[in-house]
């Protein structure tokens, strides 16, 4: 155990000075397995085991037909981006919402929730609504920490509603199901735009001159807004809709595994980029050029995971843990708050997929050995790691839209989301209460058509 | 120094065309064989063990060039600390140097599994095609992906000027 506590310090270290994750954790990773076989870093049967073990797991990942979900539904959100759904979406939300008081934060906030659902990134999604949000809710005369905070609020859902990035590297390195992971995150996320939009109204409740109403839609130009989206809705029903098993009925019989969903996803994104004329030649291949980077850098750093994550089970931390824990018999639950609560600190100071890609192979053992849900875990992952992406100092998604939106100073931003991250930790104490809310969905799939 | 980077640049061009081509591939087939298997009951057989192919295809293709740029996913906590240190082009130069160093070891380990499924005759299940080629892309493109890295390491500590993209 104190070799997998060292190690785990060493990788610290040289995050911290900057060496790509993929290396601090495959370096480490490998001496450290050398350590455990051969009871040195230098003994020559030790590397020899270390080596093979490394060798394996590249040539593994990098075929692994599971992982292709990864670029496809990376692809998949690039291509509808193209379309300009960000200002559709914003459109349609705000032709709805916008006469309420407070209502164009609210549109932003479902606007972004919409466009999760396509994109599995946080920062992809904050960074997209500021540039389309952030004008109209200044030329409505919003109050900066208002506007700001509902875009990195609404922003930090893109790791939760599916498809999500994060929940496939999660499902991968532990390996859960990753259609239920997704199918699992569909009504936490539902949530969080719901309780967001709580925050919005509690926000204006206290300072009405902080967002007031804009101008009521007519119904014609509601149904006209709906009709610039309802492809992508209609993508988005199929894709989730396939996975779940909606079509799963005779003659059809069509059940989607998560690389198929992906596939179909990606390919009708392209599809319905191309009718709008918004993909030319030399667009279609910055799409792909831009997702076969992404993809390529997050499996690097799913090698590095998973080199480190078997010398940490080599070292038996783990087993340690669990170990200390039934030694003192702690209860499992006052073991799960001690777990958030690290998620939380960690949170203020590392990005989330570092964090999980740190915590979760020592985490998940102790969790399921302790009777929780493999699928439920991997959601309150994610809240968790959502309430960091807002949480000071070191919030990302807040200094993204500091860097887009440039004149508002970060301490105006937290302040307004403050409201924002106190609906999150209600959502989080719900989720980790009930645990029915999160296991719902995934543990009736496939069971429609039936 | 200058034409040689920017010779550098223009070539980087042809692994991501590579790869690009291998995703969009993976796009199509993953859609015609949904589509098939659903209507006309005929799922393309060999659909899973292309995908394996053209993954590892467009993932290390890039590699190198998500290497050069420094787009490798990592923690910029204590930037500010180095920038204000002036020693950000000296760790960052180490660091690049160490990377690809200790690179070398993964591209014989990769380079000996591959030459064992050669004399094994390891090949795919339906189009038989020899797994070797995965093995040999694989070594192949790490190792460049490892004289990339101790390249960028050494214009960090000597050439910092050269790195900027606007060159």
């Amino acid at each position: 155990m104190t070799a997998a506590l060292i190690g785990f310090a060493l990788v610290l270290v040289l995050v911290l000075l900057r060496m790509p994750i993929v290396f601090s954790m495959g370096l480490v990773g490998t001496l450290g397995f050398a350590y455990e076989r051969g009871g040195s870093i230098f003994d020559e049967r030790g590397l020899k085991a270390a080596m093979s073990m490394v060798g394996r797991q590249i040539t593994d990942t990098a075929q692994d037909y599971g992982l292709s979900v990864v670029p496809l539904f990376i692809l998949m959100g690039l291509f509808v981006n193209k379309g300009g759904l960000a200002r559709e979406l914003y459109a349609v939300s705000n032709a709805f919402l916008g006469h309420m008081r407070g209502g164009i934060a609210m549109a932003t906030v479902a606007a972004c929730g919409g466009f999760s659902a396509i994109c599995g990134s946080s920062l992809a999604t904050a960074a997209t609504m500021s540039k389309v949000a952030m004008p109209e809710m200044r030329r409505y005369g919003y109050a900066d920490s208002l506007s700001t905070a509902s875009i990195a609020a609404g922003g930090t859902l893109g790791i939760l509603i599916p498809p999500s990035v994060i929940l496939v590297i999660y499902g991968l390195l532990t390996e859960t199901s990753i259609g239920k992971l997704f199918i699992a995150g569909i009504v936490p996320g539902a949530l969080g735009i719901l309780f967001y939009l709580f925050a919005v109204r509690y926000t204006v409740w206290r300072n009405p001159a902080a967002g007031p109403a804009g101008e009521k839609a007519s119904w014609s130009e509601r149904l006209r807004a709906l009709g610039s989206v309802w492809a992508v809705l209609l993508l988005f029903f199929l894709v989730i809709g396939g996975l779940y098993g909606v079509f799963d009925f005779e003659p059809l019989n069509l059940t989607f595994s998560p690389t198929e969903a992906a596939g179909m996803g990606a390919m009708g994104a392209f599809l319905i980029a191309l009718s709008r004329g918004g993909l030319s030649f030399r667009s279609t291949f910055e799409v792909l050029k831009e997702t076969a980077l992404t993809a390529a850098a997050l499996f690097a750093v799913l090698i590095g995971a998973q080199i480190f994550s078997n010398f940490v089970n080599l070292a038996g931390l783990p087993e340690a843990l669990i170990g200390i824990v039934t030694a003192y018999d702690v209860p499992a639950f006052a073991v799960m708050l001690m777990i958030l609560g690290i998620y939380i600190i960690l949170g203020c100071v590392f990005e989330s997929l570092s964090m999980l890609l740190l915590t979760v192979p020592i985490f998940f053992p102790l969790v399921t050995s302790l009777g929780y849900d493999p699928v439920w875990f991997g959601i309150v992952v994610v809240v968790v790691t959502e309430i960091s992406l807002i949480t000071p100092p070191v919030g990302l998604n807040v200094f993204i839209l500091k860097g887009v939106v440039g004149d508002v100073s970060t301490g105006t931003i937290f302040r307004g989301v403050t409201p924002f991250w106190m609906a999150d930790i209600v959502r989080l104490a719900l989720i980790v209460l009930i645990p029915t809310i999160v296991l719902f969905l995934p543990e009736n799939m496939g069971a429609m058509g039936h | 120094m200058k034409p040689v980077i920017l010779l550098a640049r223009r070539a980087s061009i042809a692994p991501v065309v590579l790869a690009a081509l291998a995703l969009f591939i993976l796009m199509v087939m993953t859609f015609a064989d949904v589509m098939l298997r659903s209507i006309l009951n005929a799922p393309i057989e060999a659909a899973t063990e292309l995908t394996r192919i053209l993954m590892a295809v467009m993932v290390f293709a890039v590699m190198p060039v998500i290497s050069a740029r420094g787009g490798h996913i990592s923690v910029d906590l204590t930037d500010p600390v180095f920038e204000r240190l002036r020693l950000h082009n000296l760790r960052d130069g180490l660091v690049h140097i160490a990377c690809g160093v200790m690179m070398i070891w993964p591209v014989e380990r990769v380079w000996v599994l591959a030459e064992r499924w050669r004399s094994y005759g390891d090949v795919t299940e339906y189009l038989s095609i020899p797994q070797f080629y995965v093995g040999w892309f694989i070594a192949a493109f790490t190792a460049i992906t490892a004289v990339v890295m101790v390249i960028t390491g050494l214009m960090h500590l000597f050439a910092p000027r050269l790195l900027e993209r606007d060159l």
